[in-house]
Parts: C-alpha cells; structure tokens; sequence
C-alpha cells in the first residue's frame, strides 16, 4: 500500500509534483501513465526518499520508507537501470544491496537465476547491454522480497523474452497480493499488465480509475468510422442529441454515442450509399491522448473555463488518429 | 562480522520464490558489511593500494639508494633526524603517497555519484548518515594496513640499504622515530579520509580530486609564498602543517603546533569533512 497525501515537489519555481493525492493499493497492478516531464518518475523517486518533498507525505506501508526497518524488504524500486557500478560484478552488486538486510548468497543466486543472468553473474555490470541492466534492476527490486514493487519503465530495453517475462512477473506478484506501481511510455503494455491506472499532466494527477473505466470515460464512448459517398447528406441525417461527427477527410466521418447498427439503419432507410462502416475500439493510447491533449487545451485557454469538454472536442480540426487504433 | 546480533526471521508470508526471504532489520553493521563488499568488489581499490605500498616502499629504497650515493660518510657530527636524515631520507615516498591515497578517497566518495549507485545505495540505507560511516570506517579499515605496510616496509627496506652502505640510520627505538613513522600512517589515513568527505560532499571525482590536491599540496606553498608573514599563524592549521608537526619528515612549511595539537588539527579537518559529508547527504536530492 502506497499512500500520497498532498505530495508536492518544487524545484525553484517550477512545480514538478503539484499536491498529488492518491492511494496505491496492494493485489492490482497499478500503472503510472503520464507525458515526459509529467512528474512521474519524481513522484517514484519522493515515495523511496530519493528526492525530499517539497511539503506532503508519501507512506509505505502506513509510514514514511526512511521509517521503515528493512528498508529492501518494504520496497523493491527499480527506478534507474543504470544504477550499478560498472566495476562490479553482477553478483557483487546484488550481494552489497542485499547484506543491508542481512540477505546473503543463496537468495542472490536464486534471483540472479529468476531475471536470467546467472550466466553472466561474474561479469561486470558495465559490459552490460541495456536489456541485461534493466534486468538487473529488477533482480535488485526483488532481492530481498518486497511487499511492494515500483518499476520505472520496466520493460525499456527488454526483448520480448523479457517483456514476456516481466509481464508474467507483475501478474503473479499482483496476485500474491503485493503493491506493484509501474511506469511506461509504453501505452499498449500498460493495457495488457495493468489493473488500474493513476494518469498524471504536469504534475497532477487526471485519473485514477481502472483501465477498462479509463478507456471509456476518456474517449467519450464508442466510435464509428463511416466512409460515404452521401456523406454530407448522411451526416445531416445523423446529427442529432449529443451526437458528435467529426469530419476526417471529404467523404470519411467518425461518429460518436451511435452504434454501426444504428447509423446502418438510418443510411438505408434513406436509400444512402455506405463504403464503409468501422466500430472502433478505443485503446488506452487513444484515450490517453484525448486526456492529456484536453489538459494542454485547458492550460491554453484557462481564461475560458467556461467552454465544456464535448463542444471544445466537436470544433476541434480533425487531426485524430484513433484509426491506427485497433 | 559474522557475531552481528540477528533479529528474529519475519513470519514466512507468500513468496514468489522457492525458498523463503528472510531479511532483517537494517543496521549500521549491516550497511558495514554491505560497503565492505562494495570496497573489496572492485579491483581498483587493490590497484590503488598495492601502488601506494609500492610507491612508498619504491621511492624510500631509491631515495635511500641515491643518498648512499650522495652522502657516502656515516658521519657522527650531523644529527640524524635532521633536514636531510635517514628517516625523512626513507619515507621519501610518502608525499606522492598522500597525494595519491587523496585521490583514491575521492574516488572512494564520488565513484557513486558518477556511475548513479548512489540511488540504489541510499534506497537500501536511507538513514544516509549510516553510509558516511559506513563508507568511512571501511575506507579506513583498507587504508591503516595499506599505509602501516608502507612505511614500515619502506623503513625497513630504506634502512637495510642505507645500513648496508654504512650510512647514517636510525631504529625504532630511538627518541620520535615510531611517533613519525605511525604518525605518517595516520597522516595517510587521514587524507584518505578527508578525499572521501569531499567527494560525498562534492559528488564529482574530479571536483574533490582538485580540492584534496590543491588543499595538500598547492595551497600551503603558494599561501606561504603570497600571504605575508602575519598568516603563518593561520596556515600553521592546514592539514599538511599540521600533520608535519607529529610526522616531521614532511616539508610543508613551518610548523609550530606541539604533535598532540597536530593531530587534534587533522582529526577535526576529518571530522568535518566527513560531517558536511554526513549532513549534505541527508538533506539533498540524490
């Protein structure tokens, strides 16, 4: 269990963490999503004490990690790869991290075993690829068991053995009932591990909600791409209670809140010729963008607080590309 | 470290794995132990002080073999611990050593900040002033055989020469000589000390690598050259005049601090560099 209350990080006068408030709850995996510089990997790095906060608190486990009695044991964080002296063995690095909590070569050879570098144990770190760092990182995160995980973009690095793997990982270590926060640029990733999503914009945090609840609320319904060469009569026909076109080249449209069935219906009823009729499934990505593009919008126009979310989105020039979804 | 007290194994909860975790409350022991693993993993630490023996031991037996040389007469008029005398004669090597276990303090402190250890370090040990002292009593439990090896071998070594060409030696024995030869081990040790402050304190190797050689070295010679004599009072406490005063062989100006005020000196400029050390690395930002 992570909990945040009000954690805010300022570096002069740029705030990088805004008074977060929310709670990482154990048996879910729990994806942190949010655009470069969105203050993520701050708020990662607050919650194991590398970085102090600004004002706010951030608890492990009901109390603050610096509190805590095996600090390894309470967290495991792989918040940077890179992170090993490029002098050291693999297994030295992970023996020194772990005589901190008195764990000692069995477990390090075991872990060593589980992330697949017991080939390499007695190379050094430095000679390292990428792939084999982040690997690593995650045995050093495991090492001495934790109840709760944080990985900072994980799979950065992995091949697909290893994504596979690490997907796998999260999965069983969600389910035996531990907290697992992750981070990834990787939106298509973060749909396939995670549980729950707390999506963070310029230090703040926009949702926090389940993936499937993400998907749905942020990409305003269901949508139908039609292809028409009616098109404009069609569309005069369909718009109607909040319904929502959006013109994407001449003779191509996308509807929101009707079904294929529905626009289907109406097009034969009228005798209008129909090309093409596509439902589309929102994905994570899609509707992660329409949520943090909304939040660039908001900070641009703040002087309009007044406009709402759904006519904003219908003057909006069609330049979505929600058709590469699948 | 094998007679560290262990706490009780936590309750065996679900494991991912096969055989059972047991971590245990993290100590200042531990932290020890964890850093002694670091120092001994990476093979520069023993480069570093196999050169430091060889260097005094080298330049004492080459010094010793040149003054032979030089100074062929056993002479009884001179007194033996004088400017030039078999003592300073053989520790020769110790300024260049100094220098170089400054160097490897620095790097002993910094080596983190520049390969980023330093987050997975202070994640393990956040009660980060525990990783001052850890790295510090580590750090000198490396350099006080690496430097008592040193002059002691390059005592023994520049005598035996100088006593096999007749010339002028001193023992152990003899009134000062084992206070100037343990004192120089001090001195080496405490250097080493002082580079390892600097470089938490100043997170860069070639930051602290500056400081150290310019605070031995650099800064006595030109303060005492451009500060008019007024200062001598104030540059009698930089830490090699004060360290010449209970190792004599040094020659970093006048001293006129007593052995004992000497070593206070050198103990309180390790004592707060490894303060700041302590105090920077618990209030900043990894």
């Amino acid at each position: 269990m992570i909990e945040l209350q009000q954690l805010t990080k300022k570096y002069g006068d740029k705030v990088a963490v805004d008074g977060i408030s929310a709670t990482v709850r154990p048996g879910v995996v729990t994806g942190f999503l949010g655009p470069n510089g969105a203050g993520k990997s701050t708020t990662m790095r607050m919650i194991v004490g590398l970085d102090r906060p600004t004002s706010g608190t951030a608890l492990v486990n009901g109390r603050p990690y610096a509190a805590s009695r095996a600090p390894l044991a309470e967290v495991g964080a792989l918040l940077d790869a890179k992170a090993a002296d490029g002098g050291r063995t693999a297994r030295n690095h992970l023996l020194a991290l772990g005589a901190t909590v008195g764990i000692g070569k069995r477990r390090v050879d075991e872990v060593l075993a589980s992330v697949g570098l017991t080939e390499v144990a007695h190379k050094s770190a430095g000679s390292f690829s990428l792939g084999m760092g982040q690997r690593l990182g995650i045995a050093a995160a495991l090492l001495a068991d934790p109840e709760v995980l944080i990985l900072d973009e994980p799979v950065n690095g992995l091949d697909l053995d290893g994504i596979q793997w690490i997907r796998a990982l999260l999965t069983e270590l969600a389910d035996e009932g531990r907290t697992v926060l992750l981070s990834s640029h990787l939106m298509s990733e973060m749909q396939l591990v995670a549980d729950h999503l707390l999506v963070i914009g310029q230090g703040r945090i926009l949702a926090d909600t389940s993936i499937e609840g993400f998907i749905e609320e942020s990409s305003g319904g269901s949508r139908v791409v039609v292809a028409s060469p009616d098109a404009g009569a069609l569309a005069r026909l369909l718009t109607g209670d909040g319904v929502v076109l959006t013109t994407r080249e001449p003779g191509r449209f996308e509807v929101r809140d009707l079904t294929a069935a529905e626009i289907g219906d109406v097009a034969a009823e009228h005798g209008l010729r129909i090309h093409e009729l596509t439902p589309v499934t929102a994905s994570l990505e899609s509707a992660y963008l329409e949520l943090t593009r909304d939040r660039v919008e908001f900070t641009a126009t703040a002087q309009h607080p007044a406009r709402t979310d759904r006519t904003a989105r219908t003057a909006r020039p069609a330049t979505d590309d929600t058709t590469k979804a699948a | 470290m094998t007679t560290t007290l262990e706490m009780p194994p936590r309750p065996a909860e679900t494991t991912s794995t096969a055989t059972p975790t047991t971590a245990h409350r993290q100590t200042l022991g531990r932290a020890i132990h964890s850093e002694w693993i670091k120092i001994r993993s990476l093979r520069s630490t023993w480069i570093g002080m196999a050169t430091v023996v060889l260097v005094m031991i080298g330049l004492g037996s080459l010094s010793a073999a040149v003054s032979t040389g030089s100074v062929a007469a056993p002479g009884d008029g001179g007194g033996p611990l004088g400017g030039g005398g078999p003592l300073s004669t053989v520790l020769a090597g110790a300024d260049f050593a100094v220098l170089l276990i400054g160097v490897l303090g620095s790097l002993a402190g910094a080596r983190e900040y520049s390969s980023r250890m330093i987050s997975a370090t202070v994640a393990a040990v956040p009660r980060r002033w525990q990783v001052v002292a850890a790295k510090a009593i580590v750090l000198a439990a490396v350099v006080i055989p690496t430097a008592l090896i040193g002059v002691m071998g390059a005592f023994g070594a520049g005598m035996g020469i100088l006593s096999a060409s007749d010339a002028a030696t001193v023992a152990l024995t003899d009134d000062g000589v084992l206070r100037s030869v343990l004192g120089m081990a001090g001195y080496v040790t405490a250097i080493a000390l002082l580079g390892l402050g600097l470089g938490i304190l100043l997170r860069s190797t070639a930051g602290s690598i500056g400081a150290v050689v310019g605070g031995i070295m650099v800064l006595p010679t030109v303060a005492g050259a451009l500060l008019p004599d007024s200062w001598d009072t104030v540059l009698r406490f930089l830490p090699s005049s004060a360290a010449s005063s209970f190792t004599t062989v040094m020659s970093a100006g006048d001293s006129t601090l007593s052995a004992g005020a000497g070593v206070a000196v050198l103990a309180a400029w390790v004592a707060a560099a490894l303060g700041a050390a302590a105090f920077a690395i618990t209030r900043r930002d990894v």
